[in-house]
């Protein structure tokens, strides 16, 4: 049986993953820096990417494909940390890939490489530069992950590999930084902007993950969900207060006390809308949860009001 | 009045054939409902202060198309009276999607009131994305150099960038040249204060003889339709060529114009 290992299992979009193609009767390993609990149907191990347990990990499992959805997402994290395990770790495991003949390499990155600007063209491809380094050096680990695994499509063909730039992942299963936010009942909003903005379900990115798995392309591809539509109106669809401020006290509010990533905020101020028209021609995949209901999804878990 | 969309705006927008999504936006944040609302308080502001007249509406295609006006008079106006008459008085009605400086996005309140009715960053790409999805743009090649003429440069044309020709080769699309007379007299500046414009990095700083914009009576003439074919990414001196056609088009337009113009007011 081919087994596939997913990195970052403690994660809600890697067990959505699995789930998935366990379903379909595959094999499937994780691997995580963190600890992980509550999985008993395939084997879980604990390494980080970037030490020489994962290369055991590899022995082990003796994967054909290698899911890469592990990369630490949290800026709040510091930056050395977030380097080791991003840009060496990610290193290793490609190595790792070529050395142990694995056939498929997908590598999650992010859509926030792209930067939210107000010199923002509508929508932005895969062939678009990079912008958030720019106003954010601190995202360099990201951009550089991305840059690696793009080289990597064409420098080691023996591994076919595709890089996903996702938008706004959320879902009741994800706890990424969007989520919290969309989870809470009341939020700032900056006063006089309100810029397009897209999300895709967890179960959408699942799937996309898993048609780059059984494709035959390679490449860099955007997954951009289902409908672009204004940050004021995702939160009244997920019925979150809002509470407008002038954006500089919040900016200045973020920058000093709060552990939201600073450069998030631009993405509340200005539009980084992309397209997936690519990865839908190439892989044959469509979203299928409509925008209402994959932001309903999120605040599934919201706390209950006091 | 503010809330009141005007019926005559209302059956426009609906007649468009503009693509949006299932909430009502397209990618670059148009929203019918929200244009209703802002073209219907263009209209009551601008059309009894300065009664636009227009001529060669029959000039103007069906699909997409560049249109390509003289740029004058400080602020926006000759673009908001250019998408106002061919919402309002075109046979179809047509939404012109405005190139917005590159420093708009960045004003509180206004980027959003401008994109929800149908304004878009004036950016290649933007533009190139709007024409192959068959829409309407309005370019001004004379940049903000255009619009912040001073009183004694009124009706010349500054010198025209190539950027539209070349979008309209890459897109084959067809450019509708245009003149807007009475933007010059709306608002007179007799100086460009360069120094405050480079301070505030604002493309320029008017002196204005008035504190507001005077009533003056605008006049837009469509001129014909114009096809040119031939390499988008030719040697400059090729695109020039075409260029200077058009704005020999462009001065025609804006000499009859003024020659058919009995009073300013």
């Amino acid at each position: 049986m081919t087994t596939t290992l997913i990195t970052g299992i403690a994660g809600g979009l890697a067990q959505r993953v699995a789930a998935m193609l366990l379903e379909d009767g595959e094999g499937v390993a994780g691997v995580d820096y963190r600890e992980t609990t509550g999985i008993d149907a395939y084997p879980v191990y604990r390494a980080s990417y970037d030490k020489t347990a994962i290369e055991d990990v590899f022995r082990k499992v003796s994967p054909k494909r290698v899911l890469h959805l592990g990369r630490v997402g949290n800026l709040s994290e510091p930056i050395e940390k977030r380097f080791e395990i991003n840009v060496i770790g990610s290193q290793k495991l490609m190595r790792l890939c070529v050395q142990h003949g694995v056939e498929v390499l997908v590598v999650l990155s992010t859509f926030h490489i792209y930067g939210a600007h107000p010199r923002n063209h509508v929508p932005i491809s895969e062939d678009d530069p990079l912008r958030a380094g720019t106003s954010f050096p601190e995202i360099a680990d990201a951009i550089q992950l991305d840059n690696m695994a793009s080289t990597w499509i064409y420098k080691h063909p023996s591994v076919r590999t595709v890089v996903l730039r996702p938008t706004n992942v959320v879902g009741p299963n994800i706890t990424n930084t969007m989520s919290k936010v969309l989870r809470r009942r009341r939020i700032p909003a900056l006063a006089g902007y309100n810029p397009m903005t897209q999300f895709v379900h967890e179960d959408d990115l699942a799937r996309a993950v898993i048609a780059a798995v059984r494709g035959k392309e390679r490449g860099v591809y955007n997954i951009a969900g289902p409908s672009v539509l204004p940050w004021r109106t995702a939160l009244e669809i997920t019925e979150t207060q809002v509470v407008p401020m002038p954006s500089i006290l919040i900016e200045r509010y973020v920058r000093t006390f709060s552990r939201l990533p600073a450069y998030l905020i631009r993405f509340f101020k200005y539009p980084c809308v992309i397209t997936d028209a690519a990865f839908r021609r190439d892989f044959g995949w469509e979203s299928r949860v409509d925008i209402t209901e994959t932001l309903r999804s999120a605040v599934d878990r919201r706390p209950p009001s006091r | 009045m503010l809330r009141a969309i005007d019926p005559d705006v209302a059956r426009a927008i609906d007649s468009l054939p503009n693509k949006v999504n299932e909430l009502g936006y397209d990618a670059w944040g148009f929203h019918k409902e929200r244009a209703k609302l802002w073209y219907s308080v263009g209209k009551r502001l601008l059309t009894p202060y300065f009664r636009p007249t227009v001529s060669g509406l029959e000039n103007l295609p069906l699909g997409r198309m560049l249109i390509v006006p003289n740029h004058s008079g400080q602020l926006p106006i000759d673009g908001m009276i250019i998408a106002l008459v061919a919402l309002m008085q075109a046979e179809p009605p047509r939404l012109v999607r405005a190139m917005v400086e590159r420093w708009f996005p960045r004003l509180p309140f206004i980027n959003e009131l401008f994109s929800r009715s149908g304004a878009v960053l004036g950016d290649p790409i933007n533009c190139r994305n709007l024409l192959l999805d068959d829409q309407v743009i309005v370019v001004f090649p004379e940049g903000a150099k255009g619009s912040g003429k001073v009183w004694k440069e009124r009706y010349t044309l500054k010198p025209f960038g190539r950027g539209f020709m070349r979008l309209a080769l890459q897109t084959e699309s067809p450019i509708v040249p245009c003149a807007v007379i009475g933007g010059e007299e709306s608002i007179i500046s007799i100086h460009n204060w360069k120094s405050a414009a480079r301070l505030f990095g604002m493309p320029y700083v008017p002196i204005p003889l008035t504190p507001f914009p005077l009533p003056v009576q605008f006049h837009v003439h469509f001129g014909e339709p114009m096809r040119f074919s031939g390499r988008f990414d030719d040697e400059d001196s090729v695109i020039d060529e075409k260029v200077k056609q058009v704005s020999e088009v462009v001065k025609l337009l804006i000499a009859k114009g003024l020659a058919e113009r009995t009073s300013v007011f």
